[in-house]
């Protein structure tokens, strides 16, 4: 059986190299933007007023996507919520250093790696947001932003300090961000534009940090509730009770 | 037409942040999370029923963020994705109500949080007008089953859920390839300006694109070969959310896999195809559901018999087999749910899974157990209830399509139909036998959770009495399919 | 007969390459961990296909910046968008599995998926 599946996927492989070769699965005019393409390029500075046309994309034509995307990480948190049974009654031990097995294993983290990690924390949340704040001026924004400001979380899990996951808080941040979301989505349903996700600020002066009308403010939103996500997901697995036997 | 109010961006919405309020106020709502997520989706039941005879009249078309298709997003509500949002909408209220007395532990916050998110995907799935969209809540959909399969955290739920999540993800990364060739060679992704520049790709892009999207949207469909995770994942998952999974997230997987090899693919030539793994899904499902001793694992097997007589029905590909369908596909998601939630009863009253240790259920719980049967007979297709006029519309559409091989495989139905009622009478055998339980019953089935299973099965016993409106409705839905 | 050394071709073919080394992991593993590093190959595959998809010869980013005003010789910005939604959602699922084979490895003290319990695989 597993030879099969084996003989068969390389075979596909195989017959996709030939097909390149022999153009059986080109489209009209691969080399060229497609018509969508074309116009958010050429659209963008116009009606949605950022710099990076991606974030223009993400945040703007496709923003309906993104709280989607929002959704499936803060179902990921929820679901290592449900099996890692946070908030129950590990609250408990939330104060404790993880796992026993993880020290013995790796050996105390040192004095430099403790040391350091005092220091960078702050930078790290420092630059998280400079990447969330300029997420429609350059590359990056709050997907990246949110991951950097959870990594500051990651670096305190791995010191192994007596680290405390502010459970209660990243639940708040959670819930809130995804409903300023969409309330301000809601916002441009119920204003003269009439729809979803609309813009209701003015676009500002071209290139500037407030410009762009309202992407900037959703893509905080978005950064907010990365991080929040990402470090309650992680430190939740990290912080787990005793393996619990049931049934 | 419709004012902003009743926008049927809101059906989404409403479910999503229902869910985000959950997990904002878990601190302050403590146990009461179900309650909210009961009030949101009555309001969601409301408004679904207020936008459909605006949709059956004219489709309606939500524009996001202010930008037209196929630029921006939008939504479409017409007759079939409405039919089928209200199907999925009033079956998760009726399921919420019976997850009150259900689900008891001390999680229940995050399972309605969980459950509504499940609805979200369910409705996105079928309002979204752009193809990446239904990527996006295809996911949300899945990632949620994933979740509630495991939600008791035992070993099988686990081993179930992960098998379920590796599957299931692959079938998204095949939508995700198919995604990425139509953007490719046509530079969009609304599904209507897909449709209507589909004759610019070549023969095999169009096949292979619509080939990776139907094996994809197939895995969560159930449809063989690819359906070797439900049993186990309907099996092992809590009896609320089988029924939800059975009910309603496989037929809308099916539905729209259907919709986008019709209207976006328009690779009606491959139907016939469809058609014979319809028919191989339906008896490969039957057989199997008549040699399995737990009764679950009996009802799973079941729905992939049924997901595989409506997805012969659809794949006829005449306005009336599929409205037959789409009439199959209200009856299944309501006997279906009756099943499920008496079959949680079941085990959680005698401590069992098994068949044979339901000797004498029928006396100690009668009126659950009454209901019990009677969605076993309109699943089967008895003549009062409304599972006899689905079959029947799908067997005679099929019948005057008048090809050999479809009269073939009407007779093939008519097996599958035989075995149902086979290992109908072997369930019958136990629950109503004069053997003694040997654990004793103290209790029968709490209030809510019994008004839920009997609202469930009006839908199939009154069915017959509303049946011009129903058939109209699928009708008018089927319209839309081709 | 097309140009294959392009290097959408190339890119293209690396894709699939990852995708196949993906799903050969996923159907002859029995480790659920490489089953899960099969899938994150497989969706990386999926990504670099997806963002070629946007992909023209000599084009640069789609940032307006000082130099570069016209929108004539940008990439398309919206597989990249799709992207960045589609490697979010991968993480999300993964996340989720590598939770669910922490908890199995408690329950079985195993991660071969041939001397778990229940199921068939």
């Amino acid at each position: 059986m597993r030879h099969v599946v084996g003989i068969v996927l390389i075979a596909a492989f195989i017959f996709y190299v030939l097909s390149l070769v022999s153009g059986l699965f080109i489209g009209p005019d691969p080399e060229a933007v497609g018509p969508v393409g074309r116009q958010v390029l050429e659209q963008s500075t116009r009606e949605a007023g950022a710099v990076n046309t991606v974030t223009s994309v993400v945040v703007f034509y496709r923003g309906f996507d993104t709280l989607g995307e929002v959704t499936v990480l803060f179902l990921s948190a929820l679901g290592i919520a449900v099996f890692f049974r946070a908030g129950g009654e590990s609250a408990n031990r939330a104060g404790t250093s993880g796992p026993a097995g993880n020290t013995e294993e790796c050996g105390a983290p040192g004095f430099i790696l403790r040391t350091g990690a005092r220091i960078l924390y702050p930078f790290f949340f420092l630059f998280g947001i400079y990447i969330i704040v300029h997420g429609h001026l350059s590359p990056g924004g709050g997907f990246p932003g949110g991951v950097i400001i959870a990594t500051g979380f990651f670096v305190a899990i791995l010191t192994g300090d007596r680290f405390h996951l502010p459970e209660g808080l990243l639940t708040v941040l959670e819930g809130f961000a995804g409903l300023s979301f969409i309330g301000l989505g809601l916002a441009g349903l119920f204003s003269p534009a009439g729809s979803f996700l609309a813009n209701i600020l003015p676009l500002g002066s071209f290139g500037t940090i407030f410009s762009a009308g309202i992407l900037p403010l959703l893509y905080a939103v978005v950064g907010v509730k990365v991080a929040a996500e990402l470090s309650g997901a992680v430190g939740r697995i990290y912080l787990d009770p005793e393996p619990v036997e049931e049934q | 037409m419709v004012g902003p109010v009743l926008s049927p961006i809101l059906l989404i919405l409403v479910p999503l942040s229902a869910a985000f309020l959950i997990v904002l106020l878990s601190s302050v709502l403590k146990q009461h999370g179900p309650v909210l997520a009961f009030l949101a989706l009555a309001a969601e039941v409301v408004m679904a029923i207020s936008i459909y005879p605006a949709a059956a009249a004219a489709p309606i078309e939500v524009v996001i963020a202010g930008v037209r298709a196929p630029v921006g997003i939008n939504l479409i509500a017409d007759p079939l994705s409405m039919l089928m949002v209200l199907v999925v909408v009033i079956s998760a209220l009726l399921v919420s109500l019976y997850s009150f007395s259900y689900i008891r532990d001390e999680q229940k916050s995050r399972y309605s949080a969980l459950f509504l998110l499940l609805v979200t995907g369910a409705v996105g799935m079928l309002l979204t007008g752009d193809i990446f969209n239904l990527f996006v809540f295809f996911e949300i959909l899945c990632i949620s089953s994933y979740i509630l399969v495991a939600y008791h955290r035992g070993g099988l739920g686990l081993e179930a859920s992960i098998k379920y999540l590796i599957l299931g993800s692959v079938g998204s990364l095949f939508i995700l390839i198919s995604i990425g060739m139509i953007y490719g060679a046509l530079g969009t992704l609304n599904m209507a300006h897909i449709g209507a520049n589909i004759d610019l790709l070549p023969e095999g892009t169009r096949l292979a694109a619509a080939a990776f999207f139907l094996v994809g949207l197939g895995v969560e469909a159930a449809v063989f070969p690819l359906n070797s995770w439900l049993p186990d994942a309907h099996a092992s998952a809590p009896s609320s959310i089988s029924a939800v999974l059975s009910g309603f997230v496989i037929e809308v997987a099916l539905i729209v896999m259907i919709r986008v090899a019709g209207s976006v693919f328009q690779i009606t030539q491959v139907f016939p195809v469809l058609m014979v793994v319809g028919v191989i899904t339906l008896l490969i499902g039957e057989f199997a559901a008549n040699r399995q001793p737990t009764l679950k694992r009996m009802l799973a097997y079941s729905s992939i018999g049924q997901i595989g007589l409506i997805l012969f029905a659809l794949s006829v590909g005449t306005p009336d087999a599929s409205s037959g369908a789409l009439l199959q596909v209200i009856n299944h998601a309501a006997a279906k749910s009756v099943l499920f939630l008496v079959a949680g009863y079941y085990i959680m009253r005698t401590g069992s899974g098994r068949i044979e240790d339901y000797a004498g259920l029928g006396r100690k719980m009668p009126v659950a157990s009454f209901l019990f049967v009677l969605a076993f007979l309109s699943l089967i297709g008895v003549p009062p209830l409304l599972g006899f006029f689905s079959k029947f519309s799908i067997i005679t559409s099929a019948l005057s399509a008048g090809t050999v091989p479809s009269l073939f495989m009407a007779g093939l139905v008519l097996v599958g139909t035989v075995v149902e009622v086979v290992y109908f009478i072997r369930v019958m055998q136990v629950l109503y036998s004069s053997r003694q339980q040997s654990v004793s019953i103290e209790s029968g089935i709490p209030a809510g959770a019994l008004v839920s299973i009997l609202l469930f099965s009006l839908a199939f016993a009154a069915g017959a009495a509303i049946l011009t409106p129903l058939t109209q409705a699928a009708g008018s839905a089927a319209a839309v399919l081709f | 007969m097309n140009q294959i050394f392009t290097v959408t071709s190339l890119m293209n073919i690396a894709a699939f390459g990852l995708i196949i080394i993906g799903l050969l992991a996923i159907f002859t593993q029995r480790n659920i961990f490489k089953l899960i590093i099969g899938l994150n190959l497989a969706d990386v595959g999926v990504n670099i296909f997806l963002v070629n998809a946007g992909y023209i010869d000599g084009g640069t980013a789609p940032i307006f910046t000082d130099g570069i005003r016209s929108a004539q010789i940008m990439t398309d910005p919206v597989p990249q968008a799709l992207v960045l939604t589609a490697i979010v959602i991968g993480f999300g699922i993964t996340a989720l599995a590598l939770g669910l084979t922490i908890r199995l490895f408690e329950k079985y003290h195993t991660l071969d998926v041939k001397e778990m319990r229940g199921l068939k695989w």
